[in-house]
């Protein structure tokens, strides 16, 4: 393999087993709230560490002042027992440390390759991008993960999978000391995710310290050596070997306390009639031929990996993308859905965006203003155009608390709130728009255990309620908890369906041998 | 440079070619062409494409110099105020101390290229956005320019500058060789060289580059600055085609710098930018005036006419060039 050079480095830099990033007694605090306090991270080399918490634990926070972004108040980092300040993330990548970060970091417009090696670009004549260079080494970089995507396609163009793919391609080709992955097996396929961690261990054998921040408790223990869990910005553990410790009590330390997963009631037969059905449904961006019943009442699960075209059958059903052969029945009647706001006033169906933070969720406005965004066009009626203030906190009210968002006031900016109580305030929003066919897409990516089983039993009551509901999920075991009947989709087409038996081996067995 | 890296740059640059669609201002460009040919006879004069193309030669400065704000996704409403003030300022170095014509040049490049650091440096300094920044100073610029000329224009300039905006071979404009010699660099610039691909870096997402160690604050300044001296560029040319320095001199251009990098497909988002997508652009505005010249248009009509012209062809191209993603994006 090509990370030799790699374990040279690392070999010579850092001292086998010995503590090659610490972070000690470090304290942050933005307005209003101690983000982090008294926080320890000892990252030895030759290990692979996990950082696991709930959302709003303080980890973000953590692996942003381990990369320059933010500066500590009090504590001190040291990289190979040397006091080191980190003023920029240049300092950081200058010291010896990659990250793959959780926002989408590549720059669109550039190819793959450039973007490979965008924090030190090889020049000619120290002004000219040398692109031979470029396009040389990155397809070395992307061999060694595997990858067979062209270095000069343009990133804008790639998968969201490949997007990541070529995240972590970037931060290995930094041949660092210490490399941190935040979330990086978020959108990308479990194949791919297993020879990731094989990566991730070769570089581990040769001397790397490596951190990886994840909510999948399966890889924790699948991956990592060691764990540092965070809980409410202090350290609940610091660095305990994972040989030997349970899940359950993993899960204590994060959430503070024994987790109980809820029984989930039964509910009523769903309905007789078809809520929305779809025949022959080609769209645009590559959905063909795709045939599936929704009955009120039921949840259905569209099961698929990143990339097999489910994102773009919601964004069609619900008239944001073109629609180019086949058709929608709502109801049992023949719909025709020009636009989101038609898809909702005239046929109720309501979507759960799996991107909140761009397309779901106004950020920088309330609560108020996000769970009735979708109503004013019904509440203007009464007076024409004039959106009534008593009326909008009414309905936010009712709603906020139906799904026990978690906020001091209604009257908090969205953006404040933690990934959990964002998700909804994202379902409120439907709710409050009465839709009686919700589409949610993938609603717990990147969503505590606490929080995803409160929002299980969130969906499971919709449904209980007569809401026809479109689950789409990338992730098996909310997949079998939840649906009553999986469909799989892989490249743009259903290829399976399957009655949920709720045995988990049975169901994510059948599902990987369609997808296989 | 091996076969293989050889034939993945073809491909790269093939690629490029391809993902962005000229056909379409081709088409209005070739349309304007046969009407204004069959309409009028003077129009396939030598004079009056000498006269189409050097207005092209202009536009394409000022429009660059505004693509070069809008690289980085932020946006320059002084670019005409930049432009008048060099004009004078390098009127001024030859008229008011008689000076020779190549310090004028200096002079008015210098001018540019300081205004723009003045914003460059006020948006990286303060984080206010570079919109509401460039109102104001495009006012100070005006203003100083007022000031200094007392609203009058230098008419003594030196005969070499204001017989170059009149000079030609045949038909073409000898001021067109100035800007395709600098959009020539401008293309090296920012396909080929680091400071070039850092600012379309930071045009198409900020956050990832500062995250990559890109120096964003310097990069903004080099921007604004880099605007500047296009902007000042555009205005001494636009001076030598008058033969005076005029104080109002820039005052028109709002509309062009916007048209020419938008039509042209420049993202208004940042992060990109096309070099002869600059040409085609300019040259569609520069027929349609001379379009609503040649029909003979009350002049009260023409800028109407130019606004809605100019709104139809944004929309035209934009229909032409949408790609898959705005099509995908939520409506």
């Amino acid at each position: 393999m090509t990370t030799e050079t790699t374990a040279d480095k690392a070999a010579m830099n850092g001292r086998p087993n010995g503590v090659m990033l610490e972070a000690t007694g470090i304290g942050k605090a933005f307005p209003g709230v101690q983000a982090l306090d008294d926080v320890s991270l000892s990252l030895k080399s030759g290990e692979i560490h996990a950082l696991v918490g709930e959302n709003g634990a303080g980890k973000s926070t953590l692996i942003k002042i381990i990369t320059g972004l933010y500066r500590q108040d009090v504590g001190t980092l040291r990289m190979g027992g040397e006091v080191v300040e980190f003023n920029n993330p240049r300092s950081s990548i200058e010291a010896g440390i990659a990250a793959v970060p959780q926002e989408r970091s590549l720059i669109p417009e550039f190819s793959v390759g450039e973007n490979i090696l965008i924090e030190r670009m090889p020049l000619r004549g120290s002004v000219f991008v040398d692109y031979d260079t470029i396009n040389r080494e990155a397809a070395r970089w992307l061999e060694v993960m595997e990858l067979d995507i062209p270095v000069t396609r343009r990133a804008a163009r790639l998968s969201a999978a490949e997007m990541q793919l070529v995240e972590i391609v970037r931060a290995l080709a930094l041949e660092s000391r210490v490399l941190l992955l935040d979330e990086p097996t978020a959108s990308i396929t479990p194949h791919e995710a297993a020879h990731l961690f094989e990566v991730l261990r070769s570089l581990r054998d040769r001397g790397v310290a490596v951190l990886v921040v994840t909510h999948k408790l399966e890889e924790v223990f699948e991956l990592c050596d060691r764990v540092t869990v965070l809980r409410d910005g202090k350290n609940v553990a610091s660095g305990e070997p994972l040989d030997g410790l349970t899940r359950d009590q993993l899960v204590a330390w994060m959430i503070g306390r024994t987790q109980l997963i809820a029984e989930l009631p039964e509910r009523p037969p769903r309905g007789e009639q078809a809520a929305l059905t779809l025949r022959d449904f080609d769209t645009v961006d590559g959905v063909e031929g795709v045939n599936l019943e929704v009955f009120p009442g039921e949840i259905v699960g569209l099961y698929g990996l990143v990339g097999a075209g489910r994102t773009e059958l919601a964004h069609a059903v619900i008239g944001a993308s073109e629609i180019t052969g086949g058709e929608i029945m709502v109801g049992g009647r023949k719909a025709n859905i020009r636009s989101v706001a038609q898809a909702l006033s005239r046929y109720r169906i309501g979507y759960v965006s799996e991107d909140r933070k761009n397309d779901g969720l106004i950020l920088s406005k309330d609560i108020v203003f996000n769970v009735s965004v979708t109503l004013w066009r019904w509440l203007a009626k009464w007076v024409v155009g004039w959106v009534p203030d008593s009326a909008e906190r009414e309905l936010a009210k009712r709603h906020a608390e139906a799904l026990d968002v978690r906020t001091p006031s209604l009257e908090q900016t969205v953006g404040n709130l933690s990934g959990g109580n964002q998700q909804k305030v994202s379902i409120a929003k439907w709710l409050a728009a009465d839709a009686d066919i919700l589409i949610i897409d993938e609603p717990t990516i990147g969503i505590d255990i606490k929080t995803k089983d409160a929002l299980h039993e969130l969906i499971w009551a919709l449904a209980g309620s007569g809401k026809a509901i479109l689950l789409i999920s990338s992730d098996m075991p909310e997949m079998v908890r939840l649906a009553d009947r999986i469909l799989v989709m892989k490249g743009g087409h259903l290829v399976a369906e399957m009655e949920n038996s709720r045995r988990y081996d049975e169901i994510s067995e059948e599902i990987m041998k369609e997808l296989a | 440079m091996t076969r293989s890296t050889a034939m993945a740059r073809g491909r790269q640059s093939l690629s490029r070619f391809s993902e962005y669609s000229w056909a379409g201002l081709l088409l209005i460009i070739l349309l304007l062409v046969v009407i204004m040919s069959v309409v009028s006879d003077s129009f396939l004069s030598d004079f009056n494409i000498f006269v189409v193309l050097r207005s092209v030669a202009t536009a394409v400065l000022i429009g660059s110099a505004q693509m070069a704000v809008l690289s980085i996704g932020q946006m320059n409403l002084s670019v005409g105020a930049i432009g008048g003030l060099a004009a004078i300022t390098a009127g001024g170095i030859m008229d008011a101390y008689g000076l020779p014509v190549w310090l004028a040049i200096i002079g008015g490049l210098a001018c540019g290229a300081a205004a723009g650091a003045l914003n460059g440096i006020i948006v990286a300094r303060t984080g206010l956005n570079a919109f509401i920044v460039t109102i104001a100073t495009a006012s100070v610029f005006l203003g100083l320019n007022l000031g200094l000329t007392s609203a009058q224009p230098f008419y003594d300039l030196d005969p070499n500058f204001t017989s170059f905006g009149q000079a030609r071979f045949g038909f073409f404009p000898v001021m067109g060789f100035i800007t395709v010699a600098t959009m020539i660099a401008l293309a090296v610039f920012y396909y080929r060289t680091l400071v070039g691909r850092q600012l379309l870096a930071v045009g198409g997402n900020l956050s990832a580059a500062q995250t990559a160690g890109i120096p964003v604050g310097r990069r903004v300044v080099w921007a604004h600055i880099l605007s500047g001296l296009l902007a000042g560029g555009a205005g001494m040319l636009w001076a030598s085609q008058l033969g005076a320095a005029q104080p109002m001199i820039g005052q028109s251009w709002l509309l062009v710098s916007f048209a020419v990098p938008i039509i042209g497909g420049v993202a208004l988002t940042g992060g990109s930018v096309r070099i002869i997508g600059l040409f085609l652009a300019a040259l569609i505005i520069a027929l349609i005036n001379n379009m609503l010249v040649h029909l003979g248009i009350d002049p009260v009509y023409v800028e109407l006419l130019l606004g809605l012209l100019i709104l139809g062809t944004v929309w035209a191209s934009h229909v032409a060039t949408r790609s898959e993603e705005t099509k995908r994006s939520l409506r």
